[in-house]
Order: structure tokens, then C-alpha cells, then sequence
């Protein structure tokens, strides 16, 4: 066996040994699929079901508030006025969320009351405004002028300005999509940086206890960067895959079990078409994920060699942990530098600083992933396999950098 | 076995090593010795291909010395370290195979070595779990496991008890007998004065003197002599004159004297014997060689007398 691969072995081994490894293994995508669960079924539960008394002493509102109901609104008269205390102790009012005060000059002097049993949340409240405030216009429209409800409410429905992109006519590449795309991006530099740090770590130690005295009387300094690089990346994979596995498994039970009616035909009816939430929709329909994890794997290899050559250079140029924290700072924004450009290219898309940061080392795998996400056409497919090279390219000239640096320092104590 | 041809090594302008020469004699036990700083370390790098001269050749078995050569060498640094969550055997086994051992031959090495010092029971004991000494060992081990014909070892002695000093000092000596050629660096002058050949020493980069350690000490004798007689006392100072001093004297046995000597002028050990014969009865005389604690320090002042 080749000394490279001795090393690269040993590596793996030691970190396969660790017990640390195997929990992150299971725990790290069960804490994920936790997370999706708790956002998909926040996302479904975003609104929240109100029953709503409106006390109208005055009958201004006629018993009525919208042309059509609200999904999860629902809206009650009484035509008489309503004590607070009486609203929140009485048994016959107990079955309604909120009570809304209506006094008889309300059209004067535009001030209302709502009381609520549990806090409401913001949608709640502006659904809640809005929707009496519409009502309001409308009686206030019919007292000054002779337009019909009908009419009034044709003048104040807004204009859909239906924005779309002309070589995406259908809007099909979605915005949810890019930042699915940057999340996965974010991700790898999230990786690499979780396992840069060991690299770094794993350096030091060697050079603090002056095991590297003994290897490198057998093999050279770039030899025994490398194979660390290798080691830990081939570790860092392992990992990543198995949470690929885990999280796969984990989504097809989600799918059988906790969302099984949203993916039962028979419960879909009417609703086809929106029968998931748009979350679980972008998770389950609209990311091709078995094409992502390709890319994900080509883009973490070349990002790790990239930013794991750096670690490994500032692991032998620090002489304890200690000291080696303040050169990681630079290496951090770095990888900050990375993410917040993912989220700058998904508001400003065409712009040139787009363009310069699709191609730069630091910032091209999240960018990749946002053009990936949305389903890239050919142009963006190329723009992407072209970063990906320039990655790698950026990545083996800064290998052959960063032996000489790791050579340089490495035996400075 | 080594020859070191006009080497130079500079670190940030600073020299380190200032054309230095020497050779290793091949199965012979060559102490490398010098003060802290004096380049010792940067040398041994540079024999282990660790650091490449400025200037200069290094010279293996008569060939340029190049990577091939570093599995015929073994190497103890001084501050060495192992990987604290390995395991002893599979430790050495991957030493072993860095040295560029195959699979069988290392594991049939190390298990050797390690029934050699009597600690197999150690062999599946993570090196977390070792004491110091035990560590030092496994680390011995590592340097040689390889069958290295020229053997660095870096203060080897440091870090052992008595009891493994000499374990270690009659290993170095087993492995000299072997035909194995060692180089020590050390600052125990006791180990070299007992069982090093040749010696070099470095002063601030420079080799100040190289040479069987024999010559060495009798290069840097006093005069000094001690004499064992039958006899009379006086008779004895008597016949000292002004050409000898007694320095030290003392009574073994009834009208039997042990004395140190110091000879002065141009006075010679013949002048001495020719003396005391005459008077007394003469059982032993030795002329005495300083240790190389003693020429070590001898060399470094006149050095240090000469610069100022």
C-alpha cells in the first residue's frame, strides 16, 4: 500500500473509530427530519382557525362582512353590545376566539375593539383588519355616494401585476426553488467548514505533540496534507451520505406515515391541485433530489479540497488551538462571504456582481445550487459545470500553494 | 556510512549550519554533540530529508542521499509523539509500513520487538492509556522496527528511568554489534564517554571538532596521572620534585598509596616512572583522559575565548 494511502487510511480510521462520528450519523438527519416535520407542519397550521363575534349594536354591518367566507375565519353577529367580562366568562360565548366591539359611531369615529381569549398571530390580525376595514369602506362608500357595493368593489380590487420572466414564461423556476438551492449550497460550505475545523484540529494536535517529527522522516509534507484532506473529506462524505440514506428513509416514512393524507389521491377532491403545502410540495414534487446529490457530491469534493487546503495551512502555522483561532477568522468570512452572496444572487439574479460571484471559488457552490434548484436550462447547466471547474482548478493551485506554506511551517514549534 | 560535505543551512538570514563537514563511520556508534542552538537538530532534519541544505551534499553509503535511502534509516527525534487513540500494535504497524515495510514483514517485525522487551501484553493497550516510559519504548521500537542500517536517535535516554537507560544503552550497544550504525545526539556525556566511537561537536553552526572519541579525550588530557605504589610517603613526595604536583592522595592498604598527579612543564610520564622507581614500588600508573564532559566544555570555551 502507497504511503498516501496509509495515511488517507488511518485518517479514516481514526475518525471512523470515534464515537462522536456514529452519533452525528444518526442524530444529525433525525434532528433534520425533526425540523422539516416542525416547519411542514407549521406551514399547515400557519392559519389560525378563528371563530369571531362581532357585536353590532347598530346593525351597521347588516350581518355581513365578506362577499364569501373566509377558510379559517369564521364571523358571528350579535346585535347588541357585549360586555368584556360577560365575553369571557359567560358559558354561551366560550365557544368563540374573539370578540369585535362595534360601537354605533364606528363610521366616525373609525375605532374598534377586539378582545381575544389566546394571543392572535399577525396573519390573524391582519386578515382581521383587513377584512373589517373592507366592510367599513364599503358602508362608509354607500353613505357618500350613489356607486353600488358591486361597483365600490370593483373600483378598490387592486391590480395583479404578474411578474414573469421571459425565458421562464411560466415562472416555473421558482423563488422557493433558489432558496431550496441555497440552503443546500449553504449547506456544503456549512460541511466543509464543520470538517475544515477537523483538519485544522487534527494538525495541530499532530504538530503539538510532535508526531509529525516521526511521519515526516518517512513521507513528504504535501503527502501528509493531502491524505488528510483526502481522510477526513472521504469521512466527511461517508457522513454526508449516510445522511442521505437516513434522511431518505426518513422522508419516505414521513411520506407513509405523518403526511400520509396529503399524498392519498382520495383525499385530494377538489384540492388536487394544491394538495400540498407549498413546503411539502417543494420538498416531495419540485427539487429533483437524486440530481442535486450528484452535484452536491462534485461540489463538496472540489470545495473541500479548496477550503481544506486552507485549514490545513493555518493548522501548521499555529503552534496550539489557542493561537490558531484568530487565523480562522479570515477563513470564516470566508465561508459568511459564500452564503450572504447565495442570498444577494437570489434578489439581484442578472446582475454583474451575480455573475463575478457564480464564478469565484468562495461563493460558486451556492450560487450553483440556487441555478441547480430552480432546474437549470442549458446555459445555466454550462455557467455551473464551468464553476465547478473553476472550483476545482482554483482548488489543485491552491493544494500546490498550501504544501509549500504547510511545508514552510509545519515543523516550526 | 554518512558523509556530510560542506553544508549550510540559513533560517530567515539567520545560519544555522556553516559549512559543516563530517563523516559517520559505518557500524559505529557516532555521537552528534553540541549546546542548545548549536544546529544538531537541523542536521539530523536534514539527514532524515526533512530540510534540504542551502549548500552542501549529503552523502548515504557513497550515493547522493535521496528518498530510496530513508527506509534504511531510523529515527528517534527528540520530541516525538504518537497517535494518542491508536492502539501499540497497530501503531507500529503503520510506522512500519511508512518505512516502507510490506504488511507480513512489518507485523513479523514488530511482534519481534515487542517479545524482545517483553511487552506484548501492552499490544492492544491504547497509547492514551501508556505511561510515559512505555510510550518512550513503543517509540524505540518505531525506530528500528524497520531494520534501519543507520539509526538517529535524539536524546533517546531522555524521559526513562535508570533501569530503562540501560535497557536502551544495551540495545544501542546490540544494534552497533549487529553492524548497525548509530548516530546520537545527546547531552548525557556519560552515554558517549561509554559507548560512542566517534564524536562531532557543534558550536553556533559550526563543527568545532570531529573525532574517534579516544583521540578526542587524549587530545584534550591535562598531564593528569595516577599513580598506585608500595612505599614510603615522603620518599614518593620526595621524588616528585618540581616537575609533578600531587594532587590528590590517599592511603588503600598499609603502605599502599593511590595519588593523583598533575605533571608540569615539559615533564613527560617516563620523567615520572624514572623518579619514582628509584623510591618506591610503582603497582600501577595511568595517564588520565578527561571525560567528554570535560572536552565538551574544554572546546566550547576555548571557542568562546577565541571570539571575544
Amino acid at each position: 500500500m502507497s504511503k498516501f494511502l496509509l495515511l488517507t487510511k488511518r485518517e479514516i480510521q481514526e475518525r471512523l473509530g470515534q464515537k462522536g462520528f456514529w452519533y452525528m450519523l444518526v442524530l444529525g438527519p433525525l434532528v433534520l427530519l425533526l425540523l422539516l416535520v416542525a416547519i411542514l407542519k407549521a406551514a399547515d397550521e400557519g392559519k389560525q382557525e378563528l371563530k369571531v363575534l362581532i357585536a353590532d349594536p347598530g346593525q351597521i354591518m347588516a350581518h355581513r362582512l365578506m362577499a364569501q367566507d373566509e377558510k379559517n375565519i369564521h364571523y358571528y353577529f350579535i346585535d347588541d353590545y357585549l360586555e368584556m367580562q360577560e365575553f369571557e366568562q359567560a358559558k354561551a360565548y366560550q365557544e368563540f376566539d374573539v370578540l369585535l366591539e362595534l360601537n354605533e359611531k364606528v363610521l366616525n369615529n373609525k375605532k374598534c375593539f377586539v378582545f381575544y381569549r389566546d394571543q392572535l398571530g399577525l396573519d390573524a390580525r391582519m386578515q382581521l383588519k383587513f377584512q373589517v376595514e373592507k366592510r367599513m369602506e364599503e358602508l362608509i362608500a354607500s353613505q357618500h355616494s350613489t356607486l353600488t357595493e358591486q361597483a365600490f368593489r370593483q373600483i378598490k380590487q387592486g391590480f395583479v401585476f404578474d411578474f414573469r420572466d421571459l425565458q421562464d414564461p411560466k415562472n416555473e423556476s421558482k423563488e422557493a426553488n433558489a432558496w431550496a438551492g441555497f440552503v443546500i449550497g449553504a449547506f456544503i460550505l456549512f460541511f466543509v467548514g464543520l470538517y475544515g475545523m477537523t483538519i485544522f484540529r487534527a494538525t495541530v494536535r499532530e504538530k503539538n505533540n510532535r508526531i509529525v517529527e516521526v511521519l515526516l522522516a518517512s513521507v513528504r509534507p504535501q503527502q501528509l496534507m493531502l491524505s488528510k484532506i483526502t481522510g477526513i473529506g472521504l469521512v466527511a462524505l461517508l457522513q454526508l451520505l449516510g445522511w442521505a440514506v437516513v434522511l431518505s428513509i426518513g422522508l419516505l416514512f414521513l411520506e407513509q406515515t405523518v403526511f400520509l393524507d396529503v399524498f392519498d389521491p382520495s383525499n385530494w377532491g377538489e384540492a388536487a391541485p394544491q394538495r400540498l403545502n407549498p413546503l411539502s410540495s417543494l420538498v416531495f414534487e419540485q427539487l429533483n433530489l437524486p440530481f442535486l446529490l450528484l452535484h452536491f457530491i462534485l461540489f463538496f469534493a472540489a470545495s473541500f479540497l479548496f477550503y481544506g487546503s486552507l485549514f490545513a495551512v493555518l493548522g501548521a502555522r499555529s503552534s496550539a488551538d489557542a493561537d490558531g483561532q484568530q487565523f480562522l477568522l479570515p477563513l470564516i468570512f470566508m465561508v459568511a462571504f459564500g452564503i450572504f452572496a447565495g442570498i444577494y444572487a437570489i434578489y439581484y439574479p442578472n446582475t454583474t456582481l451575480t455573475e463575478v460571484l457564480t464564478y469565484l471559488p468562495f461563493s460558486s457552490p451556492v450560487l450553483a445550487f440556487i441555478t441547480l434548484a430552480k432546474g437549470a436550462t442549458v446555459v445555466g447547466y454550462t455557467t455551473t459545470m464551468l464553476s465547478l471547474l473553476i472550483l476545482l482548478g482554483a482548488a489543485l493551485l491552491l493544494l500546490k500553494l498550501a504544501g509549500r506554506w504547510y511545508k514552510q511551517h509545519i515543523l516550526k514549534f | 556510512m554518512i558523509k556530510v560535505a560542506q553544508i549550510s543551512k540559513s533560517y530567515q538570514r539567520k545560519l544555522v549550519l556553516d559549512n559543516v563537514s563530517l563523516e559517520v563511520p559505518k557500524g559505529q556508534i557516532f555521537g552528534l554533540l553540541g549546546p542548545n542552538g548549536a544546529g544538531k537538530t537541523t542536521l539530523i532534519r536534514m539527514l532524515n530529508q526533512m530540510l534540504r541544505p542551502d549548500a552542501g551534499s549529503i552523502y548515504f553509503d557513497g550515493q547522493l542521499l535521496q528518498a530510496s535511502h530513508l527506509q534504511q534509516i531510523g529515527y528517534l527525534p527528540e520530541e516525538r509523539g504518537l497517535y494518542k487513540s491508536m492502539g501499540v500494535r497497530a501503531h507500529l504497524l503503520f510506522l512500519a509500513q511508512l518505512r516502507g515495510l510490506t504488511k507480513q514483514d512489518a507485523a513479523q517485525n514488530v511482534d519481534h520487538w515487542l517479545t524482545h522487551f517483553e511487552i506484548q501484553d501492552w499490544q492492544n493497550k491504547r497509547i492514551a492509556t501508556l505511561s510515559k516510559g512505555m510510550a518512550q519504548k513503543v517509540q524505540f521500537i518505531a525506530a528500528l522496527v524497520h531494520q534501519p542500517q543507520l539509526l538517529i536517535l535524539d536524546e533517546p535516554l531522555s524521559g526513562f528511568d535508570p533501569l530503562n537507560v540501560e535497557l536502551i544503552m544495551n540495545e544501542i550497544k546490540a544494534l552497533k554489534e549487529k553492524g548497525t550504525t548509530i548516530i546520537l545526539s545527546t547531552h548525557n556525556m556519560k552515554s558517549v564517554d561509554e559507548i560512542c566511537d566517534h564524536a562531532a561537536l557543534l558550536h553556533q553552526g559550526k563543527l568545532l571538532a570531529q573525532d574517534a572519541v579516544l583521540h578526542l579525550r587524549q587530545a584534550h588530557a591535562k598531564g593528569r596521572v595516577f599513580v598506585r605504589f608500595k612505599g614510603n610517603m615522603l620518599s614518593f613526595a620526595n621524588a616528585l620534585w618540581t616537575d609533578f604536583t600531587l594532587l590528590e592522595q590517599k592511603e588503600r592498604t598499609e603502605g599502599v598509596f593511590e595519588c593523583i598527579l598533575q605533571i608540569r612543564g615539559t615533564s613527560t610520564v617516563n620523567d615520572l616512572m624514572r623518579s619514582l622507581q628509584a623510591n618506591v614500588e610503582v603497582q600501577h600508573l595511568e595517564l588520565l583522559l578527561p571525560s567528554m564532559q570535560e572536552v565538551f566544555v574544554d572546546l566550547i570555551t576555548q571557542k568562546e575565548t577565541q571570539d571575544v
